[in-house]
């Protein structure tokens, strides 16, 4: 009887009824005629407690931080910066825009920040340049995908709570798979340049780059210490300081600045006086993804208060360091984070309440059997939940896909032996391509809203990079050491 | 007939959601500085406080409970919309009726379990590390009952309830009389509702 809950639940989804309701009233109705009521009281009860949950945090926190990152300033910053990088290349404005949504990627976790603000700029920025509107469109939807895949990532924030699985280990494992996208992409813009002529654009966009005497200093400093921190990493062999810092490695790391200097000054003196400016406005907002990621990878913080420090220092940098806000603005950017934090953070209790009511019901064993029954081979599986996963990524969105069908797949795939991040970054890099996937991607539309080129022109030009991204997607399926690599090296997945 | 009470419920409820939304992006702000707090005290001066995970929490939840309400009113709630709006108009609104019928009950039921969640027997424990420190002021140390917590989800709840009957009067609206103008949802211009 309590097995019915499921294809209510779907129909309820087909017809149109929020996520929300739809995760609450398909399994109440059904402990309801099943006369379970004490069971109703235990699904309000994990609504309650699924929300209750500090990890969770990491959700408002990264929105905040990406929101005041974005105020003013930032991206123009990290597309000169793309661009002063591979400006030059066939089809250089495709790839700036690429590379762009990677770095942007380490800013923000969401997709549609990332197509509205590059696109706000790049999509006419590229016209002028001399591509097509849509062909421009095209590339800053298929580009903005690598933003949920590259950490910080609010669908990893979800899919770890919701499972159980460690934030920083999905984060870690992001990491590869985001660039690859990145790469396939630039991969498939090189093709293209061949064979519609792509332009080659200026690498410098304005001459005469000014950067104020506080944010050089500020970015002279950052870029050194960064600097002596990777050699002082490579020195003690990589991921052998998850467990902190002591005394030596300080002092390693401070003989190591003067050299970092060296380095940097001989560098300096090969660039032009423009590209030097250019790539010291992009210090600062790029030390956030390594703040976080350090943060996370030495040990210091945990993902929740990464993400608190990554807000202090995001406030930090646009109040004093590049002034883009003002005291005024702080109120409508919290507010902004706080309502889009509340849909979701509502989304994920109800998904808590309705795990409790799947295992309940013994929907897992039987659809495991099912799924079961149709091969043995986790290889085949794997390529048909790929299929499930791509279907349903065009009609939902990915944070409410992975929140419904986590608990369901998850523990099946996990009994075949494909690890639990493994996994979950198959669902997340699947889901977040379905955000691009016509007919209802949800980053199509933003593009269509930001270039005002129709979603069926933009669909139609997207398909080939919808193309590299499928197989990217098959890729970081049947490779596992695409995505585990990095967290296994850092020790945070054995 | 019914532009009347829609007006009266869409101008008190943009007064109560105006007045969450302000706590709550206050409660975001808050659970910044608290998490900072904690990061200060455990790695610099190396003594960590008890509080600051249980109030951010507590922060948190408030915040969601008071703000997810404005989101609702304003079609922020995720849904496949695909089938009402591909229905002819008229049979849209029906379906979109039924829905929002669908979610009243969801509400009501909400409403009710909130209502035994937050005044039962649970709610009157002491929470572990919350406290109004009134001792500081001359006063006595008040222990934070779980019961101020557990009425976060039961405000959302009844919040949630109002916008849902005001969609519901707005549809019918839109079915019966749908050449008068409705009354205003306080949506700010331009603001992107979508979370990822």
């Amino acid at each position: 009887m309590l097995i019915w809950f499921l294809p209510v639940f779907l129909v309820l989804l087909m017809v149109g009824l929020p996520v929300f309701f739809a995760l609450l009233f398909a399994p109440g109705v059904l402990l309801w005629l099943n006369g379970q009521e004490r069971d109703i009281a235990l699904l309000y009860r994990n609504l309650y407690n699924g929300m209750d949950s500090f990890p969770l945090m990491a959700l408002p926190f990264f929105m905040l931080a990406g929101e005041v990152m974005n105020r003013g300033g930032i991206t123009v910053r990290l597309v000169e910066f793309s661009q002063a990088l591979m400006g030059h290349l066939r089809g250089g404005l495709a790839h700036v825009n690429i590379l762009s949504s990677i770095l942007f990627a380490g800013l923000s976790g969401s997709a549609v920040a990332d197509t509205s603000a590059l696109g706000s700029t790049l999509i006419p920025a590229m016209e002028k340049n001399g591509y097509s509107r849509k062909f421009a469109a095209a590339i800053t939807a298929a580009s903005s995908v690598i933003g949920p895949i590259i950490p910080p990532s609010g669908i990893m924030i979800i899919y770890a709570y919701v499972m159980g699985e460690s934030v920083a280990a999905l984060f870690l494992a992001g990491i590869v798979p985001g660039i690859l996208v990145g790469l396939g992409l630039m991969l498939m813009v090189r093709l293209l340049a061949d064979r519609y002529d792509l332009p080659k654009a200026e690498r410098i966009v304005s001459r005469g780059q000014e950067i104020s005497r506080l944010e050089s200093a500020v970015s002279f400093i950052l870029l050194r210490m960064n600097v002596a921190g990777v050699l002082a990493a490579v020195f003690f062999g990589v991921g052998s300081f998850a467990g902190g810092i002591d005394v030596n490695g300080w002092l390693v790391f401070l003989l190591f600045l003067p050299v970092a200097h060296l380095i940097l000054m001989r560098i300096r003196h090969s660039v032009s006086h423009d590209f030097r400016v250019v790539c010291k406005k992009a210090v600062a907002p790029l030390q956030t993804p390594i703040i976080i990621l350090g943060g996370i990878l030495i040990g210091v913080f945990t993902p929740t208060e990464a993400s608190a420090v990554a807000v202090f220092y995001a406030l930090i940098v646009s109040f004093f360091v590049l002034r883009s806000m003002k005291l005024s603005d702080l109120s409508e950017v919290l507010m902004k984070s706080s309502l889009a934090s509340a849909t979701v953070l509502l989304l994920v209790g109800a998904a808590v309440a309705f795990k409790t009511v799947v295992s309940l019901s013994h929907a897992p064993e039987l659809l495991a059997d099912w799924i079961l029954g149709l091969s043995e081979n986790p290889l085949i599986l794997l390529f048909l939940i790929n299929i499930l996963l791509f279907v349903v990524g065009m009609f939902l969105d990915a944070g409410p896909a992975i929140i419904i069908l986590g608990p369901i797949l998850g523990p099946i795939f996990t009994d075949l032996g494909v690890h639990p991040v493994h996994f979950a970054i198959i669902m997340s890099v699947n889901l977040t391509v379905g955000l691009a996937t016509p007919p209802m991607g949800l980053v199509l539309f933003v593009a269509s809203q930001v270039s005002r080129e129709k979603v069926e022109t933009i669909s139609k030009a997207i398909l080939p990079f919808l193309a590299v991204e499928i197989a990217v997607i098959f890729l970081i399926t049947f490779v596992p050491a695409i995505s585990m690599t990095v967290p296994r090296w850092a020790g945070f997945v054995q | 007939m019914i532009h009347v009470p829609l007006r009266i419920l869409a101008a008190v409820n943009t007064v109560l959601l105006r007045i969450g939304r302000n706590v709550a992006w206050v409660a975001l702000a808050l659970m910044v500085v608290v998490i900072l707090l904690q990061v200060f005290f455990r790695y610099v001066l190396n003594s960590a406080l008890a509080w600051p995970d249980e109030a951010a929490r507590f922060l948190m939840l408030w915040m969601t409970g008071l703000i997810a309400p404005s989101a609702y009113r304003w079609g922020g709630f995720v849904a496949i919309d695909m089938l009402p709006l591909a229905l002819p108009r008229l049979l849209g609104l029906l379906l979109n009726l039924v829905l929002l019928l669908i979610s009243l009950s969801v509400l009501a039921m909400g409403l009710k379990f909130g209502w035994d969640h937050t005044m039962g027997f649970g709610g009157n424990f002491n929470s572990s590390s919350l406290r109004i420190p009134l001792d500081l002021f001359g006063g006595e140390m008040v222990r934070v009952k779980l019961r101020y917590m557990y009425a976060s989800l039961l405000t959302g709840m009844a919040l949630l309830f109002l916008v849902n009957i005001e969609l519901i009067l707005r549809t019918l609206m839109a079915i019966l009389s749908p050449d008068r103008d409705t009354p205003p949802t306080d949506e700010p211009v331009g603001l992107p509702m979508e979370a990822e």
